[in-house]
């Protein structure tokens, strides 16, 4: 384990002090790069009612570099992939030093309430959201119920 | 290099050995490909799931060829896409999970690491299908006892479990761990199964553990037997059978990471380090590798390909460490510099850039610049000596396995001359030991060498290997000053960029800056802004 930079330290602080309402980003016990993130999902938004897994990892050169960060729970949508990789610019070539854990994970959830299928990453999900919207919602809401919700 | 196909491709073509060793890899997966249809391997189009026996077949096809596989950038085997196509619907997933559990044989060097690599790569699976595994798994604490005439199909259980275990840590995983796979692990640990599921059902509660609920679950139940029964376990650190060697080594490190039990005393307060003037390096190593309380056994049991670099240096002379091998699986051994990074997630680690070599006896490669060169060696076994001389002046490098040398290599001394450090890196369930001197050589060379015992120096912090709790706790209690840079929070904030005005940064975060981190305008000058 190398040593831990302050940005590091400084951020999951705050994280557990003042938690983001709808998010949870608990740093994993033995890996002080590694968070366990449940987002829940946004209301009014075929993924309300929602508890999604991500995982958050922050590589050796953060924070010049962004956060990876994936969906564990299935999850319907156009910007996110079966792997659960996201297609979000601050993630890639809009990222900034001044960007957040907390601010990436605001972004996230903001993604699932508003997909934008014009750039996808889930292709076929990406096609029948814009020539089918009100299919694909039942299906986000089916897969919502089917693998994010405990009962 | 590490078995990963989830990175990015690289844009390097160059090439350090000669091409006629594709040959070798080509005839091999030739010879382990019984089917050659189109058919056969068709992607993208698997409708149901095919019968058992296919499957069957698919899962031993992969694992005769997954450890011919040397390079990250060639497309993973037909018959792996394949699995991963039929994994892609839930019950086809099942499928997958049922032939591995019932053909992947113990004896298999990398046979739980395929199982691990075939989850890893397959698609998450719904909790459904999860808690259908479990339940044909019938997984109880009499199971334990009948399954211990069948163990390679237990130890399958066990390594299936743990991988469900860490892609599902959450409720679901709260889901899978009932008191009756509770009951199976448990019963599992005592001492007369077979070590092999011993040590999977181990490792499999210590992935259950990730999940705070279940750890505490575990902590409970492990508190309510009459005895400790991973601590019965830890004893076996040093037998000598290597199985039980690994039993040991895991039980110890659960016992001061995870499951801390009332009335033991943490390994590092007990273990008498002070011979010891080199050790592997706490500080100078990827985030999932476990280092005994002594600092000279390290073992991997994530899924990435974890690395270490040693705590001593060398820069002039010759230079001699062994290692014992414990497992026979994947693992790159040699000598790397402090240029040479772990990319642990990547599958990069010695021997995969231009600032390290290493040795791999399981699949029989020296590794330079994460090109492979085959050598004519048999696999290396548990109980092995690797020897690893470096002769800085000569520019040379030699391997041994029980003092059979390996030709020379001179590859990496063209990008580095001095700064050497003893390295090694691990694919998953792979464990190994380094005498940096400390005790008598198997193989000595026969030329003058230095060792890092004689010559190391250990300051007192370093010679202790902290518990990852520990050691993490001590870390986020550092404060952070106010007048700290916005970005690293490490140094003093110091400037202003023009023309936009932002400032709060230190001079060495800008300096990596093309734009400004607030408002993305370009940067013109920066000012000193202490003055003010």
């Amino acid at each position: 384990m190398a040593a831990l930079p302050r940005r590091i330290i400084k951020e999951t602080q705050r994280l557990l002090q003042e938690p983001v309402p709808g998010i949870s980003a608990v740093p994993d016990e033995s890996n002080a790069r590694y968070f366990h993130v449940i987002v829940t999902g946004p209301e009014d938004s075929p993924f309300e009612g929602g508890l999604f897994k991500l995982e958050l990892f922050l590589p050796e050169d953060y924070p010049m570099s962004a956060p990876k960060v994936r969906f564990i729970t299935k999850i319907y949508h156009p910007n996110i992939d079966r792997l659960g990789r996201i297609c979000l610019d601050i993630l890639k070539d809009k990222w900034s030093p001044a960007l957040q854990i907390r601010t990436v994970l605001l972004s996230i959830q903001a993604l699932l309430s508003a997909p934008n299928p014009d750039d996808p990453l889930a292709n076929d999900v990406a096609e029948l959201w814009k020539v089918n919207e009100a299919e694909a919602i039942r299906n986000a809401k089916e897969w919502t119920r089917r693998y994010a919700m405990d009962n | 290099m590490g078995i990963c196909w989830c990175k990015e491709k690289h844009e390097e073509n160059e090439s350090y050995f000669p091409q006629s060793n594709n040959d070798n890899i080509d005839s091999a997966i030739q010879s382990v490909t019984p089917f050659s249809s189109a058919e056969y391997y068709l992607e993208n189009t698997e409708k149901g799931c095919p019968d058992s026996l296919t499957v069957d077949k698919l899962v031993l096809e992969t694992l005769g060829i997954i450890g011919t596989l040397v390079d990250n950038e060639q497309e993973p085997p037909p018959s792996m896409l394949r699995l991963h196509n039929i994994a892609d619907n839930e019950e086809g997933w099942i499928q997958v999970v049922k032939s591995m559990v019932n053909v992947i044989p113990m004896t298999d060097p990398l046979g739980s690491s395929v199982i691990t690599l075939l989850l890893d790569d397959s698609p998450l699976p719904s909790r459904e299908s999860v808690l259908h595994v479990a339940s044909m798994f019938n997984l109880s604490a009499q199971s334990a006892l009948v399954g211990r005439i069948n163990a390679p199909k237990q130890r399958n259980i066990c390594v299936v479990l743990g991988c469900i275990a860490e892609k599902l840590a959450g409720p679901s995983s709260l889901g899978i761990l009932t008191d009756s796979t509770l009951d199976y692990l448990i019963t599992n640990l005592n001492t007369d199964t077979d070590p092999n599921v011993i040590l999977f059902s181990l490792i499999a509660l210590e992935k259950f553990a990730q999940t705070s609920e279940n750890k505490a679950t575990i902590i409970r139940r492990l508190q309510s037997e009459p005895s400790c029964p991973i601590s019965k376990l830890e004893a076996w650190v040093r037998d000598d059978h290597f199985i039980k060697k690994q039993v040991g080594f895991c039980a110890q490190w659960a016992l001061d990471n995870l499951f801390v039990m009332p009335n033991r005393k943490f390994s590092y307060l007990t273990v008498d380090n002070s011979h010891l003037n080199a050790m592997l390096n706490t500080s100078d190593v990827s985030e999932y590798l476990k280092i005994s309380p002594d600092g000279v056994e390290a073992r991997c049991d994530a899924y990435s390909f974890e690395s270490v670099r040693c705590t001593a240096q060398a820069d002039s002379g010759v230079w001699y460490y062994e290692v014992t091998i414990i497992t026979p699986g994947v693992m790159q051994i040699g000598w790397a510099t402090k240029d040479s990074n772990f990319l642990n997630h990547e599958g990069y680690g010695i021997g995969d850039d231009k600032y390290s070599l290493a040795y791999d006896g399981c699949r029989k490669l020296i590794w330079y610049n994460a090109k492979s060169e085959p050598q004519h060696l048999p696999r290396w076994q548990a109980g092995d000596i690797l020897g690893c001389l470096l002769d800085i002046e000569n520019q040379l490098i030699w391997f041994s396995v029980n003092g059979h040398l390996i030709p020379p290599c001179t590859h990496v001394f063209g990008m580095a001359k001095s700064g050497f450090f003893a390295a090694a890196s691990f694919m998953s369930f792979q464990q190994c030991h380094f005498n940096f001197g400390a005790e008598p050589f198997k193989h000595p060379p026969r030329t003058t060498y230095s060792t890092f015992n004689d010559t190391g120096v250990l300051d007192p912090e370093c010679r202790q290997v902290l518990p990852r709790h520990i050691y993490l706790n001590q870390l986020r209690q550092q404060s952070v000053r106010e007048d700290s840079c916005t970005l690293c929070y490490d140094k003093k904030a110091s400037v202003r960029l023009i023309p936009c005005e932002h400032g709060g940064f230190c001079t060495s975060c800008v300096g990596q800056l093309n734009e400004c981190p607030m408002c993305r305008s370009a940067i013109h000058v920066v000012v000193d802004d202490t003055s003010q």
